[in-house]
């Protein structure tokens, strides 16, 4: 059979056709080199293993994470013959894989957005102490969520929970959290508090919390965020950013309600308290009637030996002038006329003497 | 119990019995009033641990899909 005769436009088209039908997606794994940002807009690198390497484009909003020479990635990509000859990947998707680099990508976005303030404690706003509704983001099948309305089932009652399911790990999983960010942001009557939560995982599967426009949204989330990924050492940008984090699923869920048995208690405190209070206004009432009561005896008493102070001096007054003290003295009491011949009677203390005047004269 | 605390959430309730603590208090305490005030502030105790113990979370599923943007 003859080959085809083809110009080089039919022969591009041909081939990309080929490679359409052939390999729509395909997911490519090495590493960075030759990175670069054109006009930021565009990206493009060099994808390499030990023995190729293969040209890829994309643009800058295809970028989750950013990239650097020397990562090792996976793309998800399409395989494209340009007009100019070049075959390059068509960059759909792009991960960071393996511990260096998730870090290496973790860390590089952690930077930017820590430039950009994102992380700053004064963006943290607090969360109601009680909420009365609360919107959550998790995957229903999960353990962390099953732990998660466990712990606020045992904890509290009372609250409205709307949950929208998502996928927590794999491609996927970003942009459907970021619609039901949106989405619980676009509702008439907010949500008091947005809770993302998963279980704990490989490095690999929390990195989906590190995905760039997922950390933006739930920065610019209007409604207060709570996000508990993974184990207490996990930490990704999502729980950095949000306005509360918690260690783990089960964690978030005691931030977010108070244990119930616990307002109880504080309750029966606070009634005791009272009790105790009514008891020391009762005492404190008693003490002082007492303590009135005392004082007016206290007062009655004074007036009492003031008056029978006064009364004892007035008796030593009226003792002294007593006639029978001076006789007692040696002193005498003489009565009748001092005229010769006259008679006199002389009382002593112990005596009476009937006497007669012999002689009178002057001193 | 009055009727009107049937229908305040639980954390009016606690906010009243603070505001009774604060009563007790406060400078408007009275000793001919106390003791209403306190058989009051048990009875919102009481309310309350009811309260707490029966109310159960009410948990909704969101039938929005979120795997595309439709």
């Amino acid at each position: 059979m003859d080959a085809v005769l083809l110009s080089v436009s039919d022969f591009v088209d041909l081939t990309n056709q080929t490679l359409e039908y052939a390999y729509p997606v395909v997911q490519v794994e090495g590493e960075v080199a030759e990175f670069k940002v054109i006009q930021n807009k565009w990206i493009s690198f060099k994808l390499k293993d030990d023995r190729a390497l293969v040209s890829c484009f994309a643009s800058v909003y295809q970028l989750r994470t950013p990239l650097e020479n020397g990562m090792k990635v996976v793309v998800v990509a399409q395989p494209k013959l340009n007009d100019k000859g070049f075959f390059t990947l068509n960059i759909k998707a792009v991960k960071p894989v393996g511990e260096g680099s998730i870090k290496k990508g973790f860390e590089l976005l952690k930077a930017k957005l820590e430039k950009e303030g994102l992380f700053a404690e004064e963006r943290k706003r607090s969360l109601p102490r009680v909420p009365k509704h609360v919107g959550v983001i998790a995957s229903t099948e999960s353990a962390g969520y099953a732990d998660f309305i466990k712990i606020i089932n045992e904890r509290w009652g009372g609250l409205q929970v709307d949950v929208a399911h998502t996928q927590v790990q794999g491609t996927p999983a970003p942009d459907q959290m970021i619609r039901a960010i949106r989405y619980f942001n676009s509702l008439e009557e907010l949500p008091e508090v947005l809770i993302i939560i998963r279980g704990g995982g490989s490095a690999e599967d929390l990195s989906t919390f590190n995905d760039e426009p997922l950390v933006r949204a739930i920065a610019e989330s209007r409604i207060p965020t709570l996000v508990g990924v993974g184990h207490e050492v996990d930490h990704t940008l999502a729980d950095m950013v949000s306005d509360v984090r918690a260690a783990t699923p089960t964690n978030a869920a005691q931030i977010l309600v108070p244990d119930r048995q616990e307002i109880i208690r504080a309750a029966r405190a606070q009634a005791n308290t009272v009790g105790n209070l009514l008891t020391q206004a009762i005492d404190n009432y008693s003490r002082q009637t007492k303590d009135n009561l005392e004082a007016a005896f206290m007062r009655m008493q004074q007036k009492l030996d003031d008056t029978f102070e006064r009364l004892g001096v007035l008796r030593v007054a009226i003792a002294q002038l007593n006639p029978e003290n001076v006789l007692q003295r040696g002193y005498a009491l003489l009565r009748g006329e001092q005229t010769v011949g006259a008679t006199l009677e002389v009382e002593t203390f112990k005596t009476i003497i009937t006497t007669e005047v012999t002689d009178v004269r002057s001193k | 119990m009055s009727e009107a605390n049937n229908d305040k959430s639980v954390q009016e309730k606690l906010t009243e019995l603070s505001e009774l603590v604060g009563w007790f208090q406060g400078s408007s305490f009275t000793l001919e009033t106390a003791l209403d005030k306190f058989k009051e502030a048990e009875a919102l105790a009481d309310t309350i641990e009811k309260d707490l113990t029966k109310l159960k979370n009410d948990i909704k599923i969101v039938k929005k899909k979120f795997d595309s943007e439709n």
